[in-house]
């Protein structure tokens, strides 16, 4: 039981601290890209730290919504996080937490993270929380079916991201297929909309028109940014952390001779080749216009559809 | 000499680059260029009238001659040589009236018979790959023919017409690639597995079902360019567009060849069926559908040209009709026809490229007054509607009855019914709208008299052969189309 | 060659999710890239074929210089004249479709399944990968067809043309594993020469129209 919890303290630490840093290696390729210096990679570490220690602004009209939202934001994204198994020495907890959970947990927090955008009352929260709410409608579905086919299809026959990863480890070189393929492109396209990222959001403007993600927090200061911020990334990371497990199950089966800490290797290294794709998405699109967006969802819907027929139907 | 085939308009159409100043001299090459072309293709058709076919090595043997593309070279070659002497009288009045320039009279006769090369190409080709190629390379070669005025209306036709050939074309390279691939699973990777002889002497080991698949797709295909409905919608846009001497050979030769490439691949399928069902059917079916579609939109004409190019499809949809019938008596009234409608058809498009220069235009409403104007022209337009429209004693009339007969004898009552009703809407659409042109005062003074003397002779050379052959046909040529039939009815 | 055969399903696959990132896309430049993307995985497939030959059989097919034609003019020339051909004709942006996006990914799925259903009924086509061969770039092929007819642009329906062609070349070399090599020439210059005449009517249309709105070119009917 000892044993179990230290895993899951160390899980919880090891997301903790590498979740800003991916944002930093998107930065970096950005700005190297367009031939900026740019901020330096561990920049969201100096940004967390310096908010947590400085005062907050409140607004009077706020309730206690807008205090709790932050919170409630912080820990659903940690306790999904419970659930979605970083490197596979780490986790081994024996209760019921699948994918499914993960997702909702995960639009909890959403919806308090949209509620308190309405808090205070503010024109531009408004505006944010009804974009997120309506990117989020739209892109939910392709997430589901992503996640059902790839129980499916690993034969696991369970939604558990465990079995899941299990059956990928099996496969081995056989996720270069047709249905994994798809999946694929639909989950580069639901992490890029669920993470606020160009062509859907734009994470580095504050321009009323175009932010999504901004608007919501845009009355946060202080600690509680801190947290919107860090929840916001921890949550890209659990979407990077299932492509990677998934699409790239390598070190994915339990092998003890190798210790712990080369899984956490790979897992970075593999953590770092959906960051370093993602950058380039990022940097080769241009941002569409919100109503735009349904044709993105639509591409990723049929995309996940397209996956599971060709897994499912196709091959019957 | 097959080779030489392909050489002389090849030649003929890049000499026009080396000429400056005159106009004379691009006459000069168009005409000994075409009467050349049309001597070599009597001398190969000699040959096969003799031995049957003629064959060459060439790259696994992508040439041969029999019966059946020997009509076709027969009424290509034919139709060219009169129609770029009609070219000659047609260009040099626009030439006259300094329409085109030079310049632009040099690339008309250059792509003119760059656009006969593809077509012969096409003909004497077996391989269906390349008959796929040269056409869509017909395609290519007329797209700037069809768009040759520059004009609003010229570049739309022209537009489409590339557009939706290039994409009913696209269907028949997928059928193509079906074929090819039944050949492959069947018979192997060899340089023959498109040829036509090839796979029709091993039909019998294909898959039928991918042959059916890969037949659909030609049909649609090559059905485009033929101008079967529903597929016809280029049609009368391109042949109502481009100069008349182009829309001629677009109607009475371009057709012809690309249904000759659906009729190859049918004898395949037919062979390896076992019978004419499948292919029998579906060209039925489609030519029904092509004479009312054309009838309906003959009836409500406004203009000359297209109601002539509607009849185009009309009789594409007749030819399908006779070799979907699939009997002896039809077969051979289908290659008739073929040869009939290319003439008829070809006489009626240079006439009307006459009255459309001197009335400048195409609206039916604004001519009149024909007959008294151009008395030759006139003449032979004339009779070249009641031609067109199967009287007698024209030679249409006699391949319509054949069709009907056999179509009466195989008992295919519905269809027959169709076919005569059909006909009937179209004289009346012919008659209510035509006839009125030809009679009465002219509006205006347009000056009495043809424009020269080249054109009424070439339109009345037409009009004494699609009489004469209306009456009696010729020897060679029933030995032609007899040997020609037999081929497609897989008679040995 | 069966054991090409996982790795060109993957590239096939490949092709099939860039022509819906083709569907999904508005701009014309953004439809352009996306068709460059698409001939560089099908010049990808040429390549494994070449290589397969170099390494297994020791010579040098046709489809070797089908690869460095593909990647020569669909992968360089051609999207690069589309570019500057959209440059030079300079329309605002304006709605190019007629069928709004999302509905025409959807359509285009239903495609997908209707060929896969086609094919599944044919048992000779329907063995072993030749199945999804078949089904992927048949799809490609009406996806490209549908994808001229719901655009009014003549760049769109060009290249809607292009993307209809690729997939019939994609059929060529999955099924068959390339036709004979003088039909596989002739066809590549053909089309290569219908796109370059359809170029030159985008000016002409253009200059003549002040436009290259298709759904304006109304003058033939009837």
């Amino acid at each position: 039981m000892l044993n179990r919890f230290i895993d899951l303290v160390l899980q919880i630490v090891l997301v903790l601290l590498v979740a800003p840093l991916v944002n930093g290696i998107i930065r970096k390729i950005k700005s190297t890209i367009q031939h900026r210096k740019g901020a330096p990679v561990l920049q969201l570490y100096f940004d967390l730290i310096k908010l947590f220690k400085k005062n907050m602004v409140i607004s009077q009209h706020s309730s206690w919504i807008f205090i709790a939202a932050p919170y409630i934001y912080f820990i659903t994204v940690i306790t999904a996080f419970i659930f979605v198994p970083v490197v596979p020495q780490l986790f081994s907890f024996g209760f019921i937490g699948d994918a499914i959970l993960v997702v909702y947990l995960l639009a909890l927090g959403r919806f308090f993270l949209t509620l308190s955008g309405l808090d205070t009352g503010s024109t531009f929260g408004g505006m944010g929380s009804s974009r997120e709410m309506m990117i989020s409608s739209l892109i939910e579905p392709s997430l589901i079916i992503t996640i059902f086919t790839l129980g499916l299809s690993s034969k696991a026959g369970s939604t558990a991201f465990q079995a899941i990863y299990e059956g990928n480890a099996k496969l081995g070189i056989g996720v270069i297929s047709p249905i994994y393929l798809l999946l694929l492109a639909a989950m580069f396209i639901i992490i890029i909309a669920e993470t606020a990222r160009i062509p859907v959001d734009d994470p580095s403007t504050h321009l009323e028109l175009t932010m999504v993600h901004e608007a919501m927090i845009l009355e946060y200061s202080g600690r509680y940014l801190a947290l919107m911020e860090y929840g916001a990334s921890l949550k890209q990371l659990i979407l990077i952390t299932i492509t990677a497990n998934v699409f790239l199950p390598f070190g994915n089966s339990v092998i003890p001779e190798l210790g712990l800490v080369f899984p956490i290797l790979i897992y970075l290294a593999k953590v770092i080749v959906i960051t370093v794709i993602i950058a380039i998405i990022e940097i080769n699109t241009v941002k569409l216009r919100l109503f735009s967006v349904p044709n993105l969802a639509a591409l990723a819907f049929i995309l996940a559809l397209l996956g599971f027929m060709s897994g499912f139907v196709f091959g019957r | 000499m097959l080779f030489l085939l392909l050489i002389v308009p090849l030649t003929t159409s890049l000499l026009f680059w080396t000429v400056r100043e005159s106009v004379r001299t691009i006459n000069i090459i168009n005409a000994t260029g075409s009467a050349i072309l049309f001597a070599v293709s009597l001398l190969n058709l000699k040959v096969v009238l003799e031995q049957g076919k003629i064959t060459s090595d060439f790259f696994g043997g992508i040439f041969y001659i029999d019966s059946l593309n020997g009509l076709i070279l027969f009424a290509t070659t034919l139709v060219s040589l009169l129609i770029s002497i009609y070219s000659i009288g047609y260009m040099n009045e626009e030439y006259k009236r300094s329409l085109v320039n030079i310049a632009r009279l040099r690339l008309y006769y250059c792509l003119l018979h760059l656009f006969i090369f593809t077509m012969i190409l096409t003909t004497i080709t077996q391989n269906i790959g390349v008959m796929w190629i040269s056409i869509e390379a017909t395609t290519l070669a007329s797209a700037f023919l069809v768009g040759f005025y520059n004009n609003r209306k010229s570049i739309e036709a022209a537009w489409k017409y590339i557009i939706i050939c290039s994409v009913g074309i696209a269907f028949a390279l997928l059928g193509v690639i079906l074929l090819y691939y039944s050949s492959v699973i069947s018979l192997g990777q060899t340089v023959q597995g498109l040829n036509w002889q090839f796979l029709n002497d091993n039909a019998g080991s294909l898959h039928s079902s991918i042959l059916k698949i890969a037949f659909l797709f030609i049909l649609i295909g090559f059905g485009t360019k033929v101008g079967l409905a529903p597929m016809h919608t280029w049609l009368p846009d391109a042949h109502s567009q481009a100069p008349s001497p182009v829309s001629a050979l677009l109607s009475g030769v371009l057709l012809n060849t690309a249904m000759y490439g659906i009729i190859r691949i049918m004898t395949i399928v037919n062979k390896n069926m076992g019978n004419s069902q499948f292919t029998g059917s579906l060209m039925i079916i489609l030519g029904l559908v092509s004479i009312g579609a054309a009838a309906v939109f003959i009836l409500v004409q406004q203009d000359f040209k297209r109601t002539l190019a509607y009849s185009s499809i009309e009789h594409m949809g007749i030819i399908a009709l006779g070799i979907g019938i699939s009997s002896a008596l039809s077969i051979f009234a289908a290659l008739f026809h073929i040869i009939n409608h290319s003439l008829t058809k070809s006489m009626l498009f240079a006439a009307s490229g006459n009255v459309y220069l001197k009335y400048d235009t195409k609206k039916i409403s604004k001519i009149q007054g024909i007959l008294k104007v151009m008395p030759v022209t006139g003449t032979v337009f004339l009779l070249g509607i009641f031609a067109i429209t199967g009287m007698p004693p024209f030679s249409i009339f006699t391949s319509e009855l054949g069709i009907t007969i056999s179509a009466f004898k195989e008992g295919k009552y519905l269809a027959v019914g169709f076919l005569l009703a059909f006909l009937v809407l179209i004289f009346a659409g012919f008659s209510s709208q035509m006839l009125r042109m030809f009679f009465g005062k002219p509006h205006k003074d347009h000056g009495i008299g043809e424009m020269n003397r080249i054109t009424p002779v070439v339109l009345l050379i037409l009009l004494a052969i699609i009489t004469v052959t209306g009456i009696y046909l010729p020897s060679f040529l029933e030995k032609l189309i007899k040997s020609a039939g037999d081929i497609i009815l897989l008679v040995h | 060659m069966d054991k090409l055969a996982p790795l060109l399903n993957i590239f096939s696959v490949g092709i099939l999710i860039s022509t819906f990132s083709l569907v999904a896309s508005k701009r014309i430049m953004s439809y352009i890239k996306a068709f460059r993307i698409q001939s560089l995985i099908l010049a990808a497939v040429a390549a494994i074929f070449s290589i397969y030959y170099l390494v297994e059989e020791n010579r040098l097919e046709g489809i070797f210089i089908i690869f460095l034609l593909t990647v020569v003019f669909k992968v360089i020339y051609i999207p690069s004249m589309l570019k500057r051909i959209s440059v030079r004709v300079e329309y605002k942006v304006e709605k190019d479709f007629f069928i709004n996006i999302p509905i025409s990914i959807i359509i285009c799925c239903g495609l997908v399944i209707l060929t896969w259903y086609v094919v599944s009924k044919i048992p000779e086509l329907n063995n072993g990968y030749n199945g999804s061969f078949m089904v992927q770039s048949v799809s490609v092929i009406l996806i490209g067809l549908f994808f001229m007819i719901s655009r009014k642009k003549a760049i769109g329906q060009i290249i809607g043309f292009l993307v209809l062609e690729n997939g019939t070349f994609l059929t060529a070399i999955l099924l068959t594993s390339g036709m004979p090599m003088i039909v596989e020439f002739g066809i590549f210059f053909d089309l290569l020469t219908a796109v370059l005449i359809m170029g030159i009517f985008v000016f002409r249309i253009n200059e003549t129209f002040e436009h290259i709105d298709l759904n304006k070119l109304r003058n033939l009917r009837g």
